[in-house]
């Protein structure tokens, strides 16, 4: 399912300390933030220090944009003039495959799955994809569900 | 009893209605309440020298509200806040008032919430044409994802997931709250709803319905908080701060999708303090209030404060056992799901005048404390209304606790 997102509706702002994640997004690259001290990762990553040592020497680490469904909502009233077209989609928590901490703590990540609200269930693991946007600047990761599992978990009505 | 208990108190309350707009400023609304809560309390304007307020870069502030009302301070203060600043506005005046930096406080929330700037962002009439997605917004607005609807959604849909509860519990609370409302003459919406039409309410982002999200409304609210010496010459019976916490927070004190359980919330790091603080155990409290901005938020704020253990709330509150005259009555004007939405204010409210056994409504002479008990004309004062517990937060990992006994008790 196509969300057609209007950026000309929802201006993206980078600032200083989030650049260098859309330029990398422009790139087709997926970062999150590390702590250079401790190693730690997080998201999202304006946030300027490691949360659990406390350094602020902070850099990045690429990850290859596969993970699990952690949860998700189905938008269905839009609110953002830019999704009015686009409802129902859905937005999901993915824990990403390759950033899990030796003391369980494992970095997610947000964002807007490709797939319609019938494929979608936690528990199943997803790939990002880079979609170019009307907005030149704004290259916008988003997530398609990538196979199948055994443990999921779907939400009925 | 801790070093707390019984040295503070709630003196006066007031509001005005809960409107759909109001037509009205927000100094205009802040102005008639703190009025109707300096009536309440009996008090004049040379009897208050503090006045604090919360809002969200969308209301007026205390030395405005001040000067119009002939106010001459010793201290005030404007915050930024949310759901959980009430309780916080709270402690702040019992430190101020102990450190003699004022005698009377009133900590007020106006806002036109509905007609206003609202929750998530937008503006009157729908979506906004355009918005800018900067700071934190970069990353959840940039995806569509802003509303606390859509923010709750998420840590409500993985609490299903983990507790097998399902939505007829979201329900309970619906029907509950509105019970409630349904005796309560300044309710926004009055007419009780089943468990069915809340299960047949449409969704507005699933898992929750719209008889799952709470009524915004313009309104505006004020509490006065003062010692013990002077709340027993006042026109109400005092109402006692026993204990609380506010804006207590967990591991991750802001956004954070990498909290452990995504629904784990900070209750779970206040509720010993503020009952420790107060002497009491959950078998004391005889009524409770939730910040239930969302059905869901009341579950889970039952679990977080300790009154049944983590997944159970689901089974917890099946049966009504939420509604006045049943085990543990909550939100009993109708909260934010049905009464309107003060950003908190209201429960607080609400629960002073529970306490002091002047609920305000239908029965003729309420304003002497004199009660039907009648749920059929319109009665909605507990009988038994000597402990509550008031739960309240912003987001997930910011939550708040106030712990009040009437005379009473
Ligand atoms: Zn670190």
């Amino acid at each position: 399912m196509a969300v057609t997102i209007d950026y000309s509706k929802l201006r993206i702002l980078p600032d200083p300390d989030t650049r260098e994640w859309w330029e990398a997004a422009r790139q087709h690259r997926y970062l999150v933030r590390q702590c250079k001290r401790c190693g730690h990762k997080w998201f999202p990553p304006n946030i300027p220090a490691c949360d659990k040592c406390t350094a602020m020497e902070i850099s990045w680490f690429e990850t290859a944009g596969k993970g699990v469904i952690h949860s998700y909502v189905v938008v269905v009233q839009p609110i953002v003039g830019a999704f009015v077209s686009s409802v129902p989609y859905v937005v999901a928590i993915i824990e990403l495959d390759d950033c899990k901490e030796a003391d369980g703590t494992v970095t997610r990540v947000a964002g807007v799955l490709t797939n319609a609200e019938a494929e979608v269930a936690i528990g199943l693991p997803c790939t990002v994809l880079f979609e170019e946007t009307n907005d030149p600047k704004i290259v916008m990761p988003r997530w398609r569900i990538s196979g199948e599992a055994d443990d999921t978990w779907k939400f009925s009505e | 009893m801790g070093a707390l208990t019984d040295k503070y108190c709630i003196v006066g309350v007031g509001e005005t209605p809960h409107l759909r707009p109001s037509n009205r400023t927000t100094l205009s609304m802040a102005c008639e309440a703190v009025r109707n809560a300096m009536a309440d309390a009996g008090l004049k304007p040379s009897d208050i020298d503090g006045m604090t307020s919360y809002q969200a870069a969308d209301s007026t502030t205390s030395g405005h509200v001040a000067t119009a009302l002939g106010l001459r301070l010793n201290y005030c203060l404007d915050i930024l806040g949310g759901g959980s600043s009430t309780e916080a506005l709270v402690a702040h005046a019992i430190g101020l008032i102990e450190a003699g930096y004022a005698k009377t406080i009133v900590c007020f929330r106006s806002m036109n919430g509905r007609s206003g700037r609202r929750m998530g962002g937008q503006i009157p009439g729908g979506p906004i044409p355009a918005v800018n997605a900067e700071g934190d917004n970069q990353f959840n607005m940039g995806w569509g994802w802003t509303t606390p609807a859509q923010r709750f959604g998420m840590s409500a849909m993985r609490y299903l997931r983990d507790t097998g509860c399902t939505t007829k519990a979201f329900a309970e609370i619906a029907v509950a709250h509105r019970y409630h409302a349904s005796l309560n003459p300044k309710a926004i919406h009055r007419s009780p709803i089943t468990i069915d039409d809340h299960q047949r309410s449409r969704w507005v982002v699933k898992p929750f319905r719209l008889l799952d999200c709470c009524q915004e409304t313009d309104v505006a609210a004020a509490i006065i908080v003062t010692s013990r010496e002077r709340a027993y010459d006042l026109r109400h019976p005092p109402v006692f701060i026993m204990g609380g916490y506010a804006r207590t927070m967990t591991e991750s004190p802001q956004w954070n999708y990498s909290r452990p359980v995504l629904h784990y919330v900070a209750g779970n790091y206040g509720w010993k303090r503020a009952f420790g603080m107060a002497g009491i155990t959950h078998r004391d409290v005889d009524f409770i209030s939730c910040y239930d901005a969302f059905t869901f938020t009341t579950l889970i704020q039952l679990e977080a404060n300790g009154f049944c253990r983590a997944g159970e709330a689901g089974e917890f509150v099946k049966g009504g056992r939420l509604q006045i005259d049943h085990e543990l009555p909550s939100n009993l004007s109708g909260g934010h799901l049905s009464e309107g939405y003060t950003h908190g204010v209201q429960m607080v409210i609400e629960n002073v005048r529970q306490l002091r056994h002047r609920a305000d409504d239908a029965c003729p002479d309420w304003r002497e404390g004199k009660h039907s008990y009648d749920r059929s004309a319109g009665c909605r004062q507990l009988r038994k209304a000597k402990i509550c517990c008031g739960m309240a937060w912003g987001w997930e990992n910011m939550g708040s606790c106030l712990v009040l006994r009437g005379m009473a008790a």
